[in-house]
């Protein structure tokens, strides 16, 4: 996914980057190392159906 | 087979994401191809063999990166490949459409002393926008192979690039930075003596950017002589007293604009496409600030406040939760629950349901729900990054620059994430002042939201509750700039296109973060109901609300707006929402209404905007910034009140 401030690639290997802990049930955001926009990490169920979606189209 | 391997000839492919690197690489290896993890990485890499005038060529499809100067692993990988892999040919592909971002990385390239040949890809697209870029006059002024692309499907170029990598010639090209910086870089590279890929010039920068690996790696080649070298860089860091990574940036796009000269042309009438005078006007301040309070009008006060705090809130709450699911809820506790006490825990004042879930679902989530959609839709234009150039020039006053937008624009969202953002920002300087101005005077998504809501229906309540949270940020912002000690640094970044926004896309964001959003407040809705109970039933609450009661009264409040602003400690959110349902009760008159409001939204941080407050600024700071902005919430409110009944303005 790119980030949606500066546009720069985001790749799953950011997820690994420690979030601030302030969330409960974890981080679900991808902080771009580039510019420190907030990504939201879209859940797996959304995309698969997003995607499914597409595939039919 | 290793033996052959290793002694091809290597090109290696290098470039930003998205530059059709991929499709360079299968045209040239067809199915030849092997994808691994590179050693010690969990980055994959691709290789594959081609053959070019008979002689045999591995090829090397790496991760893709920015600069030469690394933040991700996959740009650590990218770097490492072309430091070790010893290559015959670079090839730099970039996008037509984006030479002049691109560029400035072929330059790097350029000056590692790396055989650099540049593809310009996705040609076609770029002349169907009536571009047209001369590839001769750009191969004269760079000194190195040029060639002009379209790898889809025509495979445009292939054969030029492979004449380029067959014919190649080792470039000598030099591009000149500022005389001082020339000096700086001309005096470090003359202390190194070890044996580089990259030549000494071009780690120099690196060292002067803070490269920490080829810091590392020059201290294991250099040895004794290290210290010098590290001392030298020091030196001129300190003696130069300004960001020498922005400075080497923005010299690098000096030079790539002056290569650029006469290489680009637009066709007639093709000269700047609509998104073009858009993304003008959206960052001249002539045009731009028009344009920022339309945005602000239509997105926040008409969507957010109108829509979402006004239509959809009064559906929710009026009609689902007070008209219908509130007296079946009472009535099936009061039938069945012989308890005093669990009744108000479950139906009560404070209940779980009839103030958690009503809060969380009624209120809050319409709310932040339009919120991110706005949000959604103005990110997706690529209209933030605009702002930040906007807002550059008023930032410098008050200490901060345009990429405090950043921060500032996520406090609209949650405060407390914003918060932890401020790392972003350069300076420790920088950061206490976005620090406290996210505490002080910019309000999370659901505040907001439940304020504009509020306030949009007393004629003038807005107007001066904005003209209060401007004037304070101001204020407060321009005097901390005073005060605070520290650097001040310039802002450059780069600005991506403006497009339309994708509906697709504004969905999955929003959907996205609106289930955050709810996952992480329902529980917090529901602990801040038990305790607020608990407080009742044991009396706590109402010693509580007694303590600010007279500080209600010099705000010139009733009594019951303190329970607002111990919510409000609770979350942000949460105390907006008890200042809906005192006006929804007819507690509020205009000015009470506008007095509440401001003093809410300066009020302290909320617990989790605290701790991580403390987290990043340590107590001190944290503490200051605390009781500073308590104080200054009150003041302003005490000064507010006064204005209003004296003027007479809204009464």
């Amino acid at each position: 996914m790119k980030c949606t401030f500066c546009e720069h690639e985001l790749t799953p290997e950011m997820l690994r980057e420690k979030g601030c802990g302030g969330c409960l049930g974890g981080c679900r955001k991808i902080h771009c190392p580039y510019c420190g926009q907030e990504n939201p990490i879209v859940p797996e169920l959304l995309e698969k159906f997003l995607k499914d979606d597409k595939h039919k189209a | 087979m290793q033996s052959q391997t290793q002694t091809e000839k290597k090109i290696i492919l290098v470039g930003n994401p998205n530059v059709g690197k991929s499709v360079v690489f299968n045209t040239m290896t067809g199915s030849y191809t092997t994808v691994s993890n590179y050693p010690g990485t969990s980055v994959e890499v691709s290789r594959g063999q081609c053959e070019i005038a008979g002689e045999h060529y591995q090829v090397l499809d790496t991760p893709g990166m920015y600069s030469l100067l690394p933040i991700t692993e996959e740009e650590r990988v990218a770097r490492r490949i072309l430091l070790e892999e010893s290559p015959h040919v670079v090839v730099h592909v970039i996008d037509a459409r984006n030479l002049e971002r691109m560029l400035p990385m072929t330059l790097q390239l350029i000056e590692a002393g790396l055989p650099v040949v540049l593809l310009i890809n996705i040609m076609d697209e770029a002349e169907r926008v009536g571009m047209h870029v001369d590839i001769a006059l750009l191969q004269e002024k760079l000194q190195i192979p040029v060639v002009g692309g379209a790898m889809g499907r025509a495979k445009r170029g292939l054969w030029e690039l492979r004449d380029a990598i067959r014919d190649f010639e080792v470039s000598k090209a030099t591009f000149n930075y500022a005389t001082d910086l020339e000096k700086d870089i001309h005096g470090i590279s003359e202390l190194m003596q070890g044996d580089y890929t990259l030549n000494r010039r071009s780690l120099t920068l690196m060292l002067l950017q803070r490269d920490e690996e080829i810091a590392e790696r020059v201290k294991d080649r250099e040895g004794d002589r290290y210290e010098r070298v590290e001392k030298a860089v020091n030196d001129t860091i300190f003696d130069r007293r300004v960001d020498l990574h922005l400075r080497i940036s923005l010299e690098r796009k000096r030079i790539c604009n002056g290569l650029l000269g006469g290489v680009i042309t637009q066709k007639d009438g093709n000269q700047q496409t609509f998104a073009d005078h858009v993304s003008n006007w959206t960052m001249n301040p002539w045009t731009g600030v028009p344009l920022l309070l339309i945005v602000l009008y239509l997105g926040l006060y008409q969507f957010v406040g109108g829509f979402g705090a006004g239509t959809i809130v009064d559906f929710l709450e009026g009609a689902v939760f007070e008209e219908f699911l509130n007296p079946w809820v009472i009535g099936l506790c009061e039938t069945y629950i012989p308890w005093y006490w669990l009744n108000e825990l479950l139906v009560g004042e404070y209940g779980l349901f009839t103030l958690g879930v009503r809060y969380a679902v009624a209120i809050i989530l319409p709310i932040v729900g339009t919120f991110f959609v706005a949000f959604a839709v103005i990110e997706d234009s690529g209209y933030f990054p605009r702002l930040a150039m906007l807002v550059d020039r008023v930032f410098k006053k008050i200490g901060l620059n345009g990429r405090a937008v950043i921060p500032m624009v996520l406090g609209f969202g949650c405060d407390t994430m914003a918060t932890v953002v401020t790392r972003t920002l350069e300076s420790t300087r920088e950061r206490i002042i976005a620090t406290l101005l996210l505490a002080l005077a910019i309000p999370c998504s659901a505040q907001m939201g439940v304020i504009l809501g509020l306030l949009s229906g007393v004629p003038g309540a807005l107007m001066a509750w904005m003209v209060s949270m401007v004037g304070v940020f101001l204020l407060v912002g321009f005097l901390a700039a005073q005060i605070v000690p520290g650097e001040r640094p310039m802002f450059y970044m780069e600005i991506p296109p403006m497009r339309l926004p994708q509906i697709q896309n504004v969905m999955i964001k929003t959907l996205t973060r609106m289930q955050w959003y709810f996952m992480e407040i329902f529980p917090l809705f529901m602990i801040a109901s038990v305790l607020l109970v608990a407080g009742k039933l044991s009396g706590a609450l109402e010693w509580l609300v007694g303590m600010f009661n007279p500080v209600m009264r010099l705000l010139g409040l009733p009594n019951e707006a303190s329970a607002a602003f111990i919510f409000g400690f609770f979350r942000r959110d949460f105390g907006a929402a008890g200042l809906y349902d005192l006006q929804t009760e007819g507690l509020l008159d205009p000015v009470q209404l506008t007095v509440a409001a401001v003093t809410l939204t300066l009020f302290v941080p909320c617990v989790a905007q605290f701790l991580v407050m403390q987290k990043e600024r340590g107590w001190k700071t944290s503490l200051t910034i605390f009781f500073l902005v308590t104080g200054l919430a009150f003041a302003v409110g005490w000064a507010l009140n006064k204005f209003l009944l004296m003027t007479g303005f809204l009464v």
